[in-house]
């Protein structure tokens, strides 16, 4: 699979796990971000094919950074990576134009198929 | 998966996660009201959550979901409102820390806390704020 990744979480240990996801699948993870101001910032200057972002983010949360980020470029992929007892915050974060989302903890096989899914769609 | 690498990573951040967790209770002792620490306490347990999750740590991951739930619902409200409601944090923390250092020594699972758990999701505070709030 190819793809250019930007990942945005706030935790070193889940972005060092999901880029070794997203890597041994052959995507390319172009930059990281540690808040959603990051996540903004990094996306307006690397344009990536796709993000995976966590909802609990210090400066701007995640929805916050899916609007800014959309607004930038309302094509953006996002995919939102959320956790048990979350489901309120994602639907707002579908809501908000994030096109999916993934599950903490993270299983390789479902991350992959979610992005796969999300990358093969037309934007 | 390399879980020692990722057991390492996991030790540190917990570790940093945990003690900015003790700072901010500290603040919300004097100030129950400030905004900040009461985010960084829901924060930090969020992830420590996750984080734990992810290695099986399962003991660790039923504590700092009770303490995100209980911070969840002083976000709500905007400030710590029940005096109980301080020392069953700092004791969540406390009991955390320990399961951390049983990762560190052994590197094996810690186990369960069921009684801290059913405290941290019954206590009647908490019960009380959620109906309140419906």
């Amino acid at each position: 699979m190819k793809g250019r990744v930007l990942v945005a979480d706030d935790a070193a240990f889940m972005r060092q796990m999901i880029r070794e996801i997203l890597e041994a699948e052959g995507l390319e993870v172009v930059g990281e971000a540690v808040d959603g101001v990051e996540a903004i910032d990094q996306f307006s200057k690397l344009h990536p094919d796709l993000v995976t972002m966590d909802i609990v983010m210090p400066r701007r949360s995640g929805i916050d950074a899916v609007k800014g980020i959309l607004e930038l470029d309302p094509h953006a992929r996002i995919v939102m990576c959320s956790a048990l007892g979350q489901e309120t915050l994602v639907m707002e974060a579908l809501q908000a134009g994030a096109r999916d989302f993934i599950v903490k903890p993270f299983k390789p096989d479902n991350v992959i198929a979610t992005l796969a899914k999300v990358l093969e769609k037309e934007s | 998966m390399d879980l020692a690498k990722y057991r390492t990573l996991f030790l540190e951040e917990a570790s940093e996660h945990l003690a900015e967790m003790s700072r901010a209770l500290l603040v919300l002792e004097k100030d129950p009201a400030s905004t900040d620490s009461i985010d960084l306490v829901f924060r930090m347990a969020h992830s420590t959550k996750s984080m734990a999750a992810s290695l099986g740590y399962d003991a660790i991951s039923e504590i700092a979901h009770r303490l995100e739930d209980r911070m969840q619902v002083v976000r709500a409200a905007g400030r710590i409102e029940d005096a109980a409601d301080l020392p069953l944090l700092f004791r969540g923390l406390e009991t955390l820390e320990r399961m951390v250092d049983v990762v560190r020594e052994t590197g094996e699972p810690p186990p369960p806390d069921p009684e801290l758990a059913q405290v941290l999701g019954s206590a009647p505070g908490l019960k009380k704020k959620v109906l309140r709030r419906r």
